[in-house]
């Protein structure tokens, strides 16, 4: 500076001697200028700032040794604000590591991660172990994870005074590598008052590569969780469970409101009413409706109009499934359910996945060698066990082998995929089966006729799971290629595809009222999105791990969801929250399902455990109260055990009574 | 840097055909290779997952590679892990045992047997919330508690569990050997071919559905047959051969085995003709009572009390028959010296002194019952002499020097010895019952050399430490200082049983001191 000074006072004295009057007031101009503003000694932000670049060139091991000061000085902080403090570690950490690989220095990039990854290995693990594998530059810039990472920043709740010590020290240890890590990576969303709980902290240390913001405002959008109006089970309520003949067939007519008219073809006998008399009635219901609130003794969810064409119900079907609603056992945390367990034996490892009709009559089981297998246990029922002669058919298109010693098979086999088969779904009525496989197709069986009906093709990678509409006809799958598909049975294209989520959309589930699907992926969150406009509506943040089942309640109003590590988490849809986390459970969640008065929650894991879970108290008790006792207090109402078997899939009948099935194995 | 080393990567280059990589190829080359694996394994765990498995396998591997496009392994798979060997000559030179596969060979060989087709089996996992006991289900023990708060609310709704009633169904051929075995017992249990029944009861393993069974059939049967000697023996025997028998869990039955055991030991009157030789029944029985303790008292940390309550009763009660006294010492002292010593010895002098007049020929005019107080009194003094011998043995053997003086009055016992026996066999000859006992069974007198021999080896030493006098000189004149400091700590210790000894040599010697003249007796004293 001292030097600089002189050289402008030697050029203005030569402006001057040389009489260059106005070269000479643009110079002093500039000076003036150039101090006013940029005053570099006191401003602290800049001066670190081009002390940062200054030092940009520096070695790495300034990283190293600006993480594991600020690492011992954050552990050794007041208990009060050092879990706010340690949530700004990890960012910090990562963000380090792929700094110094980005700038090349892999050796000391690896040393450092080695050192310091224990601290992160509980929370982390999985995230820890895609990173562990970058190993240059390219990588970063290949690797979807890391490059997300970089381009987001975190947000983190920090509260005043604990966003102050940490500049604080940042300042007074001149440690600038982290501050810009700090600055580059990290938001903090400081708020005034008491430091945060640390049960709090869940959804906040997630990464996720989409901007958090976003999330948000996703989560803002309205949503109508409520239930289909007219559903059968309001009708079972307002009539008391005797419903006329005549009054069930207008009724039936009042569903066929909807604009498609392709599938009421069939069913156009009936159609006589005209919009005007469906509106009338329409209103009237309404008026009904208003008029018995206080008569239904839950507290009765909104009603929304499906935006979907339903699918329309003989009648013969809905009065069985009237009959199943009034012998519908009630379930509560004092009466359990009784279960049912179906085990594959001999499945040599070869089961991929199991599921269960709505009257638990039939089981199927998709297998790794492409196969899908159903079983007709109604049949096995009746002969007891193990010489089943399945009518024979051999106009069917899946042949019936005779087995090895003679003896029939005791199921039906349908081939006709080319890959492992990953996910099979019944319709509600168990006249149809989906399947979904490996080979990137969706196939759709006839149990009436042991039959492949179609092929649909759509995805372009392994098909993970794929779901019946719980009205039937519409059925949703999820794929490794990072969409979930919407389809109706009739057309071979899907209706909807879904894109956004990060990773492999690992499972798919229905909402009841069938205008929302949600989805589980491996990117650790669920989506819900909108049937009708194919829009993500609701982004659920809080898993650690890929999520591996989804459920939803009944009353459309929560929704649950297990991961692999054994975590099941409950999420109010409407606010998009996290209600709370159920923990028990020590391996992945195979699958949950909610009762259908949905006071229970059933799970069922790779630990060879079945849980039931209280629902009405997990969700009623508010987040608060929640965090002041013991967080996972009640909850687990009963563990059932089984014998060295995984449980694949659960089901509640509409009488309640809960299906799980799995398959045997020893070398557990 | 990377896991995988530079070298692996010019090995591998080399595999495929290319000789001359550079290494800088090869280093940068190696950090990729790695990202490469890493990224697969981790798609394979997506597959694994997708496959509802929790252990990885190649098939995921395969999958994994199947996304991406690449051709997957192919291959013949080694039923066991590959195996590394070292390579002869190298110390650090390791390669896979890879053998040719013949493909003829593979063709050729004979189809494995077809594995078991997939079937689905039902059961009720829980019915109302409540886990049944059956089968199928995992134990409720097994269930362990969890670690956290739900514990005590679990504890509230665990099952009880309640076992279903079986229904024990008993093949024909059971039945049938059961019938076969009964009959033997009561027909003919001398023959040869009950012999070999007990063989097979003690041998054959299909046995257990039977136990309940044979437990009834004997309870039933001691507790009707009292009479029949022959009867009792067998059952007695069948208990034998089913508690040698390792393929039975007899255990559950005990409780009903063992009151018609100790019946055949301490009942009143076995047998109803004076040629059964009912003593010989109670000393089996006693050797059956003491076997069964043996085995099932760790289990059953009761039932040696109470058996030995029991049996202790029966001695002390002086109401009982003779006989009764006898099956009840025969138990106690098979059940151990310890038993003895705890047991019979603090209640020897009180019993001798009512045994006393029941062994004189002018007290008791009635033959069989002296023959009977002769009886017990063999017995008494077997278990007595018994227990202190394996007292005795238990003692540390002594040093050598004192040892002189011991081997010295040992010598002298020993030597003593025969003539007590000819001593106590000339007032036998006195007496014809008494002789009877002595020559057909030689358990008195065997009795009283076991115990007259270690009593005379610790008669050297008792003096010792509880008479000072001849202690001292002992420990004088044959050893060092140092060595009779040990033996005092040594005899010191076995002070109490020395008493106790004492005190039994001086009621032995009373009970024989009718018999035994007193020059013997003032060795021994």
């Amino acid at each position: 500076m001292e030097n600089m000074q002189a050289v402008n006072n030697f050029v203005a004295a030569y402006l001057k001697k040389k009489g260059f009057k106005e070269a000479e007031q643009l110079l002093e101009d500039l000076q003036n200028k150039e101090s006013a503003p940029i005053d570099f000694h006191n401003d602290p932000e800049l001066a670190k700032f081009i002390h940062r670049f200054s030092q940009s060139e520096d070695d790495v091991a300034r990283y190293q040794d600006g993480y594991s000061k600020l690492r011992s000085w954050t552990y050794s902080s007041l208990d009060l604000y050092k879990h706010e403090l340690l949530r700004v570690l990890y960012p910090v950490f990562i963000h380090s590591f792929m700094d110094m690989v980005a700038k090349g220095h892999l050796q000391e990039a690896r040393t450092f991660f080695n050192n310091f990854r224990e601290d992160h290995e509980l929370m982390h693990s999985r995230d820890l172990q895609k990173l562990e594998g970058v190993l240059s530059q390219s990588h970063l810039e290949e690797m979807e994870f890391a490059r997300s990472l970089r381009q987001s920043k975190v947000n983190i709740k920090i509260c005043q005074y604990s966003y102050d010590l940490l500049l604080q020290y940042l300042h007074k240890t001149q440690s600038t590598a982290m501050l810009g890590v700090i600055n580059e990576h990290i938001n903090f969303q400081v708020s005034s008052g008491q430091p945060s709980s640390i049960s709090d902290d869940a959804e906040v240390v997630t990464l996720i590569g989409s901007c958090q913001d976003t999330a948000n405002q996703i989560n803002q959008k309205e949503i109508h969780w409520g239930l289909l109006e007219d559903s059968l089970e309001e009708r079972l309520e307002k009539a008391g469970g005797l419903l006329s003949d005549s009054e069930k067939t207008e009724e039936e007519n009042k569903e066929g409101d909807a604009d498609d008219t392709k599938k009421r073809s069939v069913e156009s006998g009936k159609q006589g009413a005209s919009t005007k008399k469906l509106k009338k009635e329409k209103a009237l219901n309404a008026t009904a409706k208003s008029a018995r609130p206080e008569a239904s003794t839950t507290p009765a969810a909104p009603r929304v109009k499906a935006k979907l064409p339903l699918p329309l119900m003989s009648t013969e079907v809905e009065q069985s499934i009237l009959e199943d609603l009034r012998n519908r056992v009630q379930l509560s945390s004092v009466l359990l359910p009784s279960v049912s367990f179906y085990t594959f034996l001999n499945t040599h490892n070869g089961l991929n996945c199991s599921s269960i009709s709505h009257d638990g009559s039939l089981v199927a089981g998709g297998f790794s060698d492409s196969s899908l297998k159903v079983w007709d246990m109604a049949k096995l029922g009746q002969q007891g066990g193990s010489s089943i002669l399945q009518a024979e058919n051999d106009s069917t298109s899946s042949e019936h082998v005779v087995g090895p010693n003679g003896g029939k098979r005791s199921y039906t086999l349908f081939q006709g995929h080319s890959g492992p088969v990953h996910s099979a779904t019944f319709s509600p009525l168990g006249d149809f089966i989906l399947s979904s496989s490996a080979d990137t197709t969706i196939r759709l069986w006839s149990t009436k006729l042991n039959a492949n009906l179609v092929c649909y093709k759509g995805h372009n990678y392994p098909v993970w799971d794929v779901q019946f509409s719980p009205v039937g006809h519409y059925f949703a799958s999820a794929s490794h290629d990072r969409t979930a598909r919407i389809w109706s049975m009739d057309r071979i294209q899907p209706l909807r595809i879904m894109a956004g989520h990060l990773s492999d959309v690992d499972c798919v589930q229905w909402h009841a009222n069938c205008n929302y699907i949600a989805t589980g992926s491996s990117d650790k969150t669920v989506r819900l999105w909108d049937v009708q406009n194919g829009e993500c509506v609701r982004i659920f943040i809080g898993h650690r791990s890929m999520i591996l089942s989804l459920a939803m309640s009944p009353d459309g109003r929560y929704m649950a969801s297990g991961d692999e590590d054994g975590m099941i988490m409950m999420w109010d849809i409407s606010s998009g929250r996290c209600i709370t986390p159920l923990m028990g459970h020590t391996s992945c969640v195979w699958t949950v399902a909610f009762s259908c008065e949905g006071s229970l929650l059933a799970s069922g894991s790779a630990d060879c455990t079945v849980k039931l879970w209280d629902v009405t108290t997990s969700a009623k008790v508010p987040r608060n109260e929640e965090k002041s006792g013991n967080p996972n207090r009640l909850r687990l109402l009963k563990t059932l055990a089984t014998k060295s078997t995984p449980v694949y899939s659960l089901q509640f009948s509409r009488r309640n009574l809960l299906f799980a099935a799995g398959a045997l194995s020893k070398n557990l | 840097m990377s896991i995988v080393a530079k070298e692996t990567i010019e090995v591998i280059a080399q595999s495929i055909g290319i000789n001359n990589l550079s290494d800088d190829a090869a280093l940068s080359l190696a950090p990729d290779v790695e990202y490469r694996m890493r990224e697969i394994m981790q798609e394979a765990i997506q597959c694994m997952r997708h496959s509802r498995r929790t252990i990885l396998t190649t098939d995921d591997v395969d999958g994994a590679l199947n996304l991406r496009n690449v051709e997957p392994v192919y291959g013949f798979t080694s039923g066991g892990p590959l195996q590394f060997k070292r390579a002869i000559g190298h110390r650090d030179l390791f390669y896979i045992d890879d053998r040719d596969v013949d493909l003829k060979e593979v063709i050729e060989a004979p189809l494995p047997k077809a594995p078991l087709d997939t079937g689905v089996a039902c059961h009720w996992l829980a019915i109302e919330g409540v886990q049944p006991a059956i089968p199928e289900n995992a134990p409720v023990g097994v269930i362990a508690a969890p670690s956290n708060g739900n514990t005590h609310e679990q504890k509230d709704e665990l099952p009880v569990d309640i076992r279903l009633p079986v229904k024990h169904v008993l093949s024909r051929e059971l039945q049938l050997y059961f019938d076969k075995i009964t009959e033997l017992t009561l027909r003919k249990s001398d023959s040869a071919l009950f012999k070999e029944a007990l063989v097979s009861l003690a041998t054959d393993s299909g046995l257990h559905p039977l136990v309940p069974y044979f437990t009834f059939f004997v309870a039933d049967e001691v507790s009707r047959g009292l009479n029949d000697y022959s009867l009792l023996f067998a059952l007695m025997r069948i208990v034998w051969s089913l508690l040698q028998n390792p393929h039975i869990h007899i255990e559950p039955y005990l409780h009903q085995l063992m009151p018609s055991v100790v019946t055949c030991l301490v009942s009143k009157k076995l047998g109803n003709r004076i040629a059964d030789n009912h003593w010989e029944l109670r000393d089996f029985t006693a050797k059956l009572v003491a076997l069964i303790c043996k085995r099932f008292g760790h289990v059953y940390n009761t039932l040696q009390t109470r058996l030995t309550k029991t049996l202790l009763n029966a001695l002390l009660d002086p109401k009982r028959a003779l006989t009764q006294h006898y099956g009840a010492i025969q138990g106690l002292a098979a059940l151990g010296p310890n038993v003895v010593r705890l047991l019979i010895l603090p209640n020897l002098e009180p019993y001798l002194r009512l045994l006393e007049p029941e062994l004189l020929l002018e007290k008791q005019k009635n033959e069989m019952k002296r023959y009977e107080a002769w009886r017990v009194y063999g017995a008494l003094l077997r278990a007595a002499g018994q227990g202190i011998y394996e007292r005795l043995k238990i003692f540390p053997p002594l040093p050598s020097p004192p040892g002189h003086t011991i081997w010295k009055s040992k010598e002298k016992v020993v030597t003593a010895v025969p003539n007590k026996r000819k001593a106590s066999m000339e007032p036998l000859e006195d007496e014809p019952a008494l002789k009877k006992i002595a020559t057909d069974g030689p358990i008195g007198s065997l009795a009283l050399v076991t115990t007259l021999a270690p009593s005379g080896q610790n008669d050297a030493g008792q003096p010792s430490s509880s008479e000072k006098k001849t202690a001292n000189r002992v420990g004088k004149d044959g050893q060092t200082l140092k060595k009779s400091a040990i033996l005092n700590q040594i005899w010191k210790d076995d002070l109490n049983s020395g008493h106790t000894l004492v005190t039994l040599l001086e009621l032995l010697g009373e009970g024989i001191l009718s018999f035994i003249p007193s020059p013997e007796m003032s060795l021994f004293l």
